[in-house]
């Protein structure tokens, strides 16, 4: 019982600490008929509360596509995305509800997934910059995991997209270079546990929902050694991603 | 005398009259103020544009926290378990999750019949893992305690991929869940959740996949 109090003071703390960062609320004039509140941020969840017109709610956060909004007598409840839209400021001017970003442009991206390495089951999870809308850098950190040795890998690599602009399939194609460090797990030890490589690319990525995407990657890497002849390995990988 | 009497009488009357076609000209005036030490200033009125700002709206989209249970660790008992986890909610239906989370394992039923055999050393009897895991909201709803409350709640089932370490080696994972979260308030959640961690092991000698089933109580916090 004692570490679940301990958690819930600490988790108070924290939240307390964000709360009062931001204290002042955005206040917003509603301008339709009528304005729906939803006990919980979904779309089933049952109506509470309806706002009329020239009423003015006080807008507390957002949660996913949903808002919870404080009406003028207390009233509370969650406003969906579309509808808040429709509200203005005290001035006239249209709500600032901030776009979704556009895929075709966004740059930021972090995603995970699941992929085949040298014949073993891959981790992966990377994170990406668009430099242009076609050119982006990536930071991949992976883990292969096989029954004779478990690698780490991290590599940093350029990507270009063919057609970004189509939104459900583009093309892509990439080169990096990176590391890998092997834990060996039945004998024989490899020869040298760290090693360089660079690697050549192929991929397509594509849109889902909102702020949720998928990437397909296939790579060949050369793997420099101290021995005669170089390595090389195949990878592919499929995952999906959240981009800002 | 006449016409010089004349002449004055008319550059009176034109004066007059001049000063009658003025007479709707008003001098400019300047405004001076005693300043307090007594110097006089003049007021130049200034106004500045007033600067707006409208206040952001808060996204609290990712929830982060802690948990604990027991999990049971096939052939090696039902043991504390003890883990960490940060969720972010892409949608009213989905999020994606991470987690990771330690436990030790106690004696196998081989070593507790025969206590000559050791199975394990104490550090290979560390189990811990990670995982990445997409979770989806499938049944959202309102739990409610009395008469007067009601708390958002929502049933999940989650799937995910990881790495599981026991006995000293790191092997690939898959993970399946059904999980609860009710919303105690609109940042602080409670979550039980049930969880297989499925991986291919041959600590005994043959290659199975073992299950690893966990019960875990916890609570997190969205920012």
């Amino acid at each position: 019982m004692r570490p679940l109090l301990a958690l819930v003071l600490l988790l108070q703390a924290f939240h307390s600490n964000l709360a009062h960062a931001a204290e002042r609320h955005l206040e917003l004039v509603v301008t339709q008929p009528y304005l729906e509140m939803h006990s919980g941020p979904g779309r089933g969840f049952p109506v509470v509360y309806v706002a009329e017109r020239d009423e003015l709610i006080t807008v507390l956060f957002s949660r996913t596509e949903w808002y919870k909004v404080r009406a003028p007598r207390g009233q509370e409840g969650w406003v969906r995305r579309a509808d808040l839209a429709l509200t203005t400021l005290t001035s006239g001017e249209p709500a600032p509800i901030p776009p979704y970003p556009e895929f075709s442009t966004h740059h930021w991206e972090v995603g995970a997934g699941y992929g085949v390495y040298n014949r073993e089951n891959l981790v992966t999870a990377y994170g990406d910059y668009s430099i242009t809308d076609s050119i982006d850098a990536e930071f991949v950190l992976q883990q292969a995991l096989g029954t004779l040795d478990n690698r780490y890998i991290t590599t940093i690599g350029l990507r270009h997209t063919f057609l970004p602009e189509w939104k459900w399939f583009s093309p892509t194609a990439g080169l990096g270079t990176g590391f890998q460090y092997i834990e060996d797990k039945v004998p024989p030890a490899p020869l040298e546990k760290s090693n360089q490589m660079a690697y050549v690319s192929l991929g397509a990525r594509g849109f889902i929902t909102r702020r949720f995407m998928w990437r397909a990657d296939w790579r060949h890497y050369v793997v420099f050694n101290n021995l005669n002849v170089s390595e090389e390995l195949e990878e592919w990988k499929l995952g999906f991603a959240v981009f800002f | 005398m006449e016409t010089r009497l004349c002449s004055v009488l008319l550059a009176a009357a034109l004066l007059a009259g001049c000063s009658w076609f003025h007479r709707g000209e008003q001098a400019p005036t300047q405004i001076v103020a005693e300043d307090p030490q007594g110097q006089p200033s003049v007021i130049e009125p200034q106004v500045n544009r007033r600067d707006v700002k409208t206040p952001k709206i808060k996204a609290k989209d990712f929830e982060v926290g802690a948990y604990f249970g027991a999990l049971s660790i096939q052939d090696f008992g039902t043991n504390p378990v003890y883990g960490i986890r940060l969720a972010y909610h892409v949608s009213e239906d989905i999020f994606v999750e991470g987690y990771a989370a330690y436990s030790k394992a106690g004696q196998s039923s081989l070593e507790e019949v025969f206590p000559q055999i050791t199975v394990l050393s104490s550090s290979g009897r560390q189990f811990t893992y990670y995982d990445l895991d997409v979770g989806y909201n499938v049944l959202p709803g309102e739990i409610f305690l009395g008469r007067g409350r009601a708390f958002n709640s929502a049933l999940y089932v989650t799937f995910g991929i990881g790495d599981v370490k026991f006995a000293e080696q790191d092997h690939f994972a898959l993970n399946f869940g059904v999980g609860a979260r009710i919303l105690v308030t609109d940042w602080l959640a409670l979550h039980m959740d049930v969880r297989d961690h499925i991986f291919e092991s041959n600590l005994f000698g043959v290659d199975k996949n073992v299950d690893n089933i966990e019960g875990i109580l916890g609570l997190t916090t969205f920012f």
